[in-house]
Formats: structure tokens, C-alpha cells, sequence
């Protein structure tokens, strides 16, 4: 007979502040198959788990309950508790009176109460039909993808690829390098971007354990954490890379002009183009939407112009596959279109920009060499308005959050103006000046002395036009007064998003997202660069906005999880796998086309009976099956058991209550 | 509708040139009127194959029986029994190489009592889906025809939730569990019953009214959304439950609201519960 130790948690006070935990546990104590029970302050530290050793060894239990916060938590844990006491790991059930309970029942203690108690006599019912059940060990590939080559991916893939782990670096433009190669200076210490960014851009193309594989798309992602299989999208380029030289004569000559994404639409480019003079890999690609020969089949100059003959008009797109063990997610983040802010004269204004156009304009390697200019005129603007959180913590009109990186990089701003315009004067509208982090709050009270910036505390209500300055309207709200402040350049502090994409890489990848479209952490603050899918970390802004230290921070932090999970030529996998009984599987194979795993196949049993013949039945691969039950619900003859959730451990668990 | 001469020259030219073992048809059953179904494997009894609309049973049933499994097997399906046939195929219970179909464009069957059944009227696909060879001409509009939802289930829907309840409370009570559904259902094929595992506690081997209706309600369930409603079942019943009714439920339910989705009308279409698509609805999940 069973005996079953039940062990309740108060979790401090998340759990006992609303449910009665003595009273959970003189009502479980009353279940026959129930040998000891008692509470504890924190279950999950050592003297808690002291407490679950003591007891299996001392009244000889066959399996173990803990109620306390959900078993993503702590069922790691607990389980070790029961290897440590001799005990089966797999015979340990949690009952989440936590999040199931009294996080959610905050309001009506007695509730909370009756429901923990259910929670408890489901979970000490399932425990009885526990059975023993062993780890199982399953291969890894020993192989890194990263998804997205901005200066995340290029700290993941570098870090990884130290470790002497192959590293698949996939970047959607064609170059690597991302926003960071946009900037100019960095604050607080006023590194040069491009400086700091491109010798690790050198370093990833140069880098024997690095692959690169620049203008290209994951398209498809199977398997489980240690086995995954991607498909990568590589997009025709129309120039071969191999015999290409760099040498630029194709671009010079090239008739078309378009906006240059590069320098925010400020300049052109040419349809055949590297994206900026230090790209990695520095090779121009053909834009297929704008080239005259690809759309109309015209022109063909870049093509006589090329000596060593690269250019190839008939490229196709390539499919890519490669057999990867972990993801590191790192796509980075878009600028927030400021077009709701109609009273902004958005769009209207040529003399209203956004920060990254600024950016551009005061970069030395920009379209305008580092002095910034009005659009409307060329002029050099005297007068500049900063004015931050547009979009940012702006629920009527843009997104909740607060981008985090505004305030710093307008300050940054303040000072390039000053730099590079001896005469001007800056003028930031904020709501607050956020300046948490290493000689950030140093960097925003010096540059307010040396700038002589007017930082003015209140919202822009409006911005007209009187001639050809620009009139801004807003609220002073240290002296409770409208101000209005005539601007040769507004500036938006535009905010953080996250890259439009996302949602559909998520479902691609099989994570989750938030509602604004931020790739979702398994835990905020435990488990902040894993995925809630194992195997899956996330790099930089596609969480959440961050500035380049906290990325590169992530990044590594990702780098060590890679090289963690590829410690061991195997891996160690939870035994919570379905198995097919053959005796009462028909064959149907509706588990197979259920499976989102791909871990069913079919296999041929003799029939029996003495019929000489063989009849279809399904076999499950346990490396590959993740346990979720799908072919287990699926199954009309009830043929499939999944370990550690059989029918009678669920059917225990609806009799209980 | 009258076929009994040409399938007779077809089961007769089948066995002559050895393309079949065994052909599935129907007989009169020598004392009224109706008919049963035959397996013949002699070809001097292929005299005996009748069809007309008194033909109301589902022949593919006996594509799971040991008489014609690993056999080549002739066949008659009408627009219902192949719908039955294409699920067989899909779930790999047949295997299409060693089936001749001999497919009816069906006009309806009659009862008893010389009524044209009621699943007939409702039919949406009576020409056969699968078929080597076709017979009649085809009824105008087969497959595109409109759904009409069974008017016992919607009388059965007007009436209140505890009359119904008290209703079916009476109909399960009259259920013998013989289990003769199960059998006379070409899609119940397992090769163990759920319903007679030693682990389905729900269904215990008591004959309670309670367990009747699981295990009833687990039955009607595992055929939603492949039902075809050739009445197999409802002909089987020693204690004439209304088994329709809860197939049709299923069968209204899952064609309002998976895309119109019809039974084994598509081949390889596993059903409504058996796939997923961006379009199914999900105003039911909490």
C-alpha cells in the first residue's frame, strides 16, 4: 500500500496570507494512504528539503506531494530531495497552490483555502499510482544557431564560437552589424560605435567556428533541444560572393537610385549596393524590387562593368539545412513610427525627425558628414528640440513601456549637437530623466553643465509653423506655464519596438511572445534568457528594449547557456514520454499526423494468431517525443500511455474530488 | 432502383478473370422481403446477389472480418457506405489494391415499411466517392447538395434541458450493452475496445445506466467527424435506442463550425478533430 508524505509550503507569505495552510494539511492527513504531513516556511530551501529527506527515510514513503508554487519552479528541485533521500525522483507530485490557488484568489481566503485542499487530494491521489521511472539519455548535436546579427548575435555567436562550438549566424540584411552600426557615439562613455563594433564584425567573418550566412531567413524549425533541423532561406543575391572582390565598380555605375535604409532615407543608394562602407561580409547584393535588369530586364551595366564576372542575373533563393542543438534568438528591435502624433505635424514638418535620422546626420560616416541639416533647406539648425518619450509610456497613442534607452541617448544627442554645432542650443521636453545604470546619472548632470541644454519637464501639446522655424508648443510644468520654444529642428526620442516580425518568427520557432510582440523569458527574473522551449535563449532587444551593455550582458549570458547545454555528448531527458501498446493499436495513424514533434513513425508487427503477415502499428522515438500527450488524447483505442500521466494516475485525480 | 443483374455479371467477371477472393453483396434473407448482406466466394452463388432499395445495409463493415482481410475483395458501396470506405482507406484499415468497388448512384433506400429512410432524404452525397466501376446515373448534385440539420435533433433542441436530460436518462436505460453498435460499425475497428479495457473504470462491465451512457457518449464521440450516417448502428440495436441522434448532433456541431466539414467525402481527410486550421473556431476556449 502507499504511503505518501504530503509537504505544504507557505512560500513566506505568497501562499500563506491567503490560503490556511494548517488547516491543508490536517484535511490531507485525513487521506488513509497518508503517513505524515506537515508545513513549512520555505519548502524549497535546505532545511525544507532536510525535512523531506528526514521523513522518507523515517516513515518509509512510497511517494512524496509537495504543495508550493508551480513544478516549473521547483519540481527540479524536489526531485533531487527525493534522489538525495534514495528515493525515485519520478515519484514526487506538486500540487501549485501558488499560482493555482492563491495568487488568484487573493480576495476570498476561504475559497483559496477549499481549492489548495483539492489541489492537494487530486495530487496525493495521482502520487499513489506514481511509478518509478528513469532518465533518458538522447544525443546532442553540438551546434549553435543564432538567429539575427546585430551586436547581440555577434556577442552570442563570438562567445559560443570561442568555445570551439560551431556557430550558425543568420542575418535578414546583407551585412551583419545592425542598428549599432548606425550610431555614432555611445553613451555614457562616448565610445565611437563603429569603432567598438566593427573589429567583432571582422572577427565573426574571420572566425573558423563561425558560419555566416548574411541576407537569409529561417524558415522552418523541427525537432527538440540537442536535435533541432532548420531551413534557412538564403535570398538570391545575384552576386557571387566567391569570385566577388568588393572592388565597387558595379555600385558606382549602377543608374538606380533608391532611399538608403542605411542612412534612414536621408541620401541614396544604388539598387546594386553594399549596405555601408564597413559591411561584413563587404560584398554587394542586387536589390531585386529596384533593379531595372531583374524587373524589366533592361539595363545589365553592373554585369559589364564586373571583371571577375560575379554577377549572375538567374541566381535563385537557396534553402539551407543544418542539424543545430541550441537557438539564440537576438532580431533586435524597430524604431516606433511616430505618425500618430498628428499634433506633431509628423510627416508634414520636414524639419521633424526621428533620433536614428539624427543619428545618422551627426555620424561621420553619415549622408550629411557629421553636421546636421535641416531637411527643408540644408541649413544648419541653430535651435534644436529634443523631445523624449514619443510613443513611450504614452498608453493614448503609442505603447505602455518605457523604452529605457531615450533618455540617454537624447542626453548623447545633446552633446553631438554641442560638438558639432559650437553656437546651438538644445532644448529636451522629458517626462522624467530616466539615467539608471554605471555612469549614466554622471553622464546626464555633466553634459547639463557643459551643453547648457534647457531641459524643460512637461509634454509638447503642439508644433505649427511661423516662417520657416518651427513653433513649439508645450507645458513647463516646473512653473506651471505654457512655454513655446521656436525650433529650426525637432527631434523625436522615438520609442523601442519590437521588431514586426516576431510573432511569426515565434510561431515558427514554437515560443512565446507578449502583447506587444517581445519574445517571452521563462522566467523574468530567474530564467531571464531562456525560452519557455528548451534549448531556445533570447539576446538583446527582441525581449525587451536594452541598451548595448545589457545586451552584450545577455548575449554572453546566452553564450554560457549554449555552451552549458553542450557540455556532455548526451543529454539527460525527463522520462515523461509516450509508449504504444502494440497488443491494442489499430494502425489508424492519427497519432502521427498529430504529433507536432514529428517523434511517431510507423512500424510492422506480425499479425499473430498464426497469420503469417504484418500489420501497420505506430512507434514512438522517445528522444524526440517532449511528452505533451496529444497522440495520448487522440488515440481512440487508448493504446498510448504517457509515463508519469497514465489513465489511472488521471482518473485518480477526477475520482478525488 | 434495381442493379441486381449487373452486379451479378460483375461479381461473375471478377471471379472468372481472379481479380477477387471474395465479393461482399446482399441476398434475400428467404422469409420477407428484406435483405442480408452475403460474402460470396464461390462463383456459382454470385446468382444469389440481389440490390435494390431495400439494400440498406453498410457493406464495408465487413471489410474488418477475417472472411475478407489479406483477401481481394468485391464490393457495393452506396454514397454513405463509401464515405465509410474512404475513412477505412484514409485510416489505413484497407488497403485499396485489393478492393474492387462496384459504386451505386443510391436513389435512397426504404424501411420496413417501404418509407424512404430518413438519413436517405437528409443525403448529401449519394453517388458513391470511391469506385472502380459506377452504376445509375449520377444524382444531380451530389456533394454540393445543401445541408439540412436532422429534424429530430432539432425538435429534440426546443425542448427543455431537464426533459431532454429525463429523455435520454430513458433511452440510455433500455441499452443491453450487446455491443451490437459497435460491431455493425464499419469504423469501430480497434483492435481492443476502449470500452473493454481493463483500465476504462468509467465504463465498468455493470450494465448501470450510467455506464451505458459513457460508454455510449465515448463511442458517438470517437466517431464525431467521421460518422457517415449509413445507420448501421440504429439497424443493429436489439432495443431500438435512437443512436442517430447523437451522431447527428456531433454531425451538425462539427459542419457549422469546422468548415463545413462532411465525413470522408475528401479522401485523406482525417475529420475535424484529426487536424488544425488557422480557421476553427476558438470562442469556446475560456
Amino acid at each position: 500500500m502507499a504511503r505518501v508524505g504530503v509537504f505544504v509550503c507557505f512560500c513566506g507569505a505568497n501562499i500563506a496570507d491567503y490560503v490556511d495552510v494548517p488547516q491543508v494539511v490536517e484535511e490531507v492527513k485525513r487521506i488513509k494512504e497518508v503517513k505524515f504531513a506537515t508545513e513549512y516556511k520555505y519548502m524549497c530551501s535546505d532545511p525544507g528539503q532536510g525535512m523531506i529527506r528526514d521523513a522518507i527515510i523515517q516513515y518509509k514513503l512510497t511517494s512524496i506531494v509537495v504543495a508550493a508554487c508551480s513544478p516549473r519552479m521547483h519540481e527540479k528541485t524536489f526531485r533531487k530531495a527525493l534522489s538525495d533521500a534514495g528515493m525515485n525522483p519520478y515519484l514526487l507530485e506538486v500540487a501549485n497552490i501558488r499560482e493555482h490557488s492563491s495568487w488568484v484568489h487573493q480576495k476570498d481566503k476561504k475559497a483559496a483555502t477549499n481549492k489548495a485542499m483539492d489541489l492537494c487530494r487530486m495530487a496525493v491521489a495521482k502520487s499513489i499510482a506514481n511509478e518509478q521511472l528513469h532518465e533518458i539519455s538522447v544525443p546532442v548535436t553540438k551546434r549553435a544557431l543564432v538567429i539575427g546579427g546585430g551586436i547581440a548575435g555577434i556577442q552570442a555567436a563570438l562567445d559560443i564560437a570561442d568555445a570551439r562550438i560551431p556557430v550558425v549566424l543568420v542575418e535578414k540584411s546583407p551585412s551583419i552589424g545592425g542598428k549599432m552600426a548606425q550610431l555614432d557615439e555611445t553613451f555614457p562613455t562616448l565610445d565611437c560605435a563603429q569603432c567598438i563594433l566593427t573589429p567583432k564584425m571582422v572577427d565573426v567573418a574571420s572566425h573558423p567556428y563561425i558560419e555566416l550566412i548574411p541576407y537569409a531567413e529561417v524558415l522552418e524549425l523541427q525537432g527538440f533541444v540537442g536535435n533541432y533541423k532548420v531551413k534557412i532561406k538564403k535570398k538570391a543575391s545575384y552576386v557571387n560572393f566567391k569570385t566577388c572582390t568588393g572592388c565597387g565598380a558595379c555600385w558606382q555605375k549602377c543608374p538606380v537610385k533608391v532611399p538608403n535604409e542605411y542612412n534612414m532615407g536621408i541620401d541614396k543608394r544604388k539598387a546594386i549596393y553594399t549596405p555601408f562602407p564597413q559591411a561584413v561580409p563587404n560584398k554587394p547584393v542586387i536589390d531585386a524590387e529596384n533593379c531595372t535588369m531583374l524587373t524589366k530586364g533592361k539595363c545589365g551595366i553592373c554585369k559589364k562593368v564586373c571583371l571577375p564576372g560575379a554577377i549572375d542575373y538567374e541566381m535563385q533563393d537557396e534553402i539551407i539545412e543544418r542539424e543545430i542543438g541550441a537557438v539564440v534568438v537576438a532580431t533586435g528591435y524597430d524604431m516606433w513610427d511616430p505618425t500618430p502624433y498628428e499634433e506633431y505635424g509628423v510627416g508634414r514638418f520636414k524639419d521633424i525627425i526621428t533620433s536614428l535620422e539624427f543619428e545618422r546626420m551627426v555620424s561621420a560616416n553619415g549622408p550629411t558628414n557629421g553636421v546636421p541639416q535641416r531637411p527643408s533647406d540644408g541649413k544648419v539648425p541653430k535651435n534644436v528640440v529634443f523631445i523624449k518619450c514619443v510613443g513611450s509610456r504614452d498608453e493614448a497613442k503609442g505603447i505602455e513601456y518605457c523604452s529605457k534607452i531615450c533618455c540617454m541617448y537624447t542626453t548623447k544627442h545633446t552633446i553631438l549637437l554641442h560638438h558639432k554645432v559650437h553656437d546651438s542650443h538644445a532644448y529636451v521636453f522629458y517626462m522624467d530623466i530616466r539615467a539608471a545604470g554605471k555612469g549614466y546619472e554622471e553622464f546626464v548632470k555633466k553634459a547639463q553643465v557643459d551643453t547648457g541644454t534647457t531641459y524643460l519637464r512637461g509634454r509638447v501639446s503642439k508644433i505649427y509653423k511661423k516662417g520657416d522655424k518651427l513653433m513649439v508648443r508645450g507645458e513647463d510644468a516646473q512653473i506651471g506655464q505654457v512655454v513655446e520654444v521656436e525650433a529650426d529642428l525637432v527631434v523625436l526620442a522615438t520609442a523601442v519596438s519590437a521588431p514586426k516580425d516576431n510573432p511569426e518568427l515565434a510561431r515558427l520557432l514554437g515560443i512565446s511572445y507578449d502583447k506587444y510582440g517581445y519574445l517571452s523569458e521563462a522566467h523574468p527574473k530567474l530564467r531571464p534568457v531562456e525560452t519557455a522551449k528548451a534549448g531556445i535563449f533570447l539576446a538583446g532587444c527582441t525581449q525587451a528594449p536594452k541598451d548595448i551593455p545589457e545586451t552584450v550582458s545577455q548575449a554572453s549570458a546566452c553564450a554560457a547557456k549554449v555552451c552549458g547545454l553542450f557540455s556532455g555528448d548526451t543529454m539527460k531527458k525527463d522520462p515523461m514520454v509516450s509508449t504504444i501498446n502494440n497488443e491494442y493499436c489499430s494502425g489508424c495513424q492519427n497519432c502521427v499526423k498529430v504529433c507536432p514533434y514529428g517523434a511517431i513513425i510507423t512500424d510492422e508487427v506480425p499479425v499473430g494468431h498464426g497469420i503469417k503477415d504484418l500489420r501497420t502499428v505506430a512507434k514512438i522515438n522517445e528522444g524526440v517525443c517532449q511528452g505533451c500527450g496529444s497522440c495520448v488524447a487522440i488515440c481512440r483505442s487508448m493504446a498510448i500511455t504517457l509515463a508519469g500521466f497514465t489513465d489511472p494516475q488521471i482518473i485518480n485525480e477526477i475520482v478525488s474530488i | 432502383m434495381n442493379y441486381t443483374k449487373q452486379i451479378q455479371d460483375i461479381a461473375a467477371k471478377l471471379f472468372a478473370e481472379g481479380k477477387i477472393d471474395v465479393f461482399v453483396g446482399y441476398r434475400m434473407n428467404g422469409f420477407d422481403e428484406n435483405q442480408v448482406p452475403v460474402l460470396i466466394t464461390d462463383p456459382q452463388d454470385v446468382s444469389k446477389l440481389v440490390f435494390t432499395d431495400k439494400s440498406v445495409f453498410n457493406l464495408v463493415n465487413y471489410l474488418k472480418t477475417d472472411h475478407t482481410r489479406r483477401k481481394r475483395v468485391g464490393i457495393v458501396v452506396k454514397g454513405c457506405d463509401s464515405r465509410s470506405l474512404n475513412l477505412m482507406l484514409t485510416e489505413s484499415q484497407v488497403k485499396r489494391e485489393n478492393l474492387y468497388v462496384v459504386g451505386i448512384c443510391c436513389e435512397g433506400v426504404v424501411d420496413d415499411a417501404g418509407e424512404k429512410m430518413q438519413n436517405c432524404t437528409d443525403c448529401m452525397v449519394p453517388d458513391a466517392v470511391v469506385s472502380d466501376e459506377m452504376l445509375g446515373t449520377a444524382v444531380s448534385g451530389s456533394g454540393t447538395l445543401t445541408y439540412k440539420k436532422n429534424a429530430d435533433i432539432v425538435a429534440l433542441a426546443e425542448k427543455p434541458l431537464t426533459e431532454r436530460a429525463a429523455y435520454f436518462e430513458e433511452v440510455f436505460e433500455n441499452c443491453i450493452r450487446c455491443n451490437a453498435c459497435r460491431h455493425s460499425c464499419p469504423l469501430c475497428y480497434c483492435a481492443k475496445c476502449c470500452i473493454d479495457q481493463e483500465t476504462a473504470t468509467l465504463y465498468n462491465g455493470a450494465n448501470t445506466t450510467s455506464a451505458a451512457f459513457h460508454a455510449l457518449m465515448t463511442w458517438s464521440l470517437h466517431l464525431a467527424g467521421r460518422c457517415v450516417d449509413c445507420r448501421n448502428c440504429e439497424k443493429a440495436c436489439p432495443s431500438h435506442l435512437p443512436l442517430h441522434l447523437l451522431h447527428k448532433q456531433n454531425e451538425s456541431v462539427i459542419y457549422e463550425n469546422f468548415q463545413e466539414h462532411l465525413a470522408g467525402v475528401i479522401p485523406e481527410d482525417r475529420g475535424a478533430f484529426y487536424k488544425y486550421s488557422l480557421k476553427d473556431p476558438d470562442d469556446f476556449i475560456m
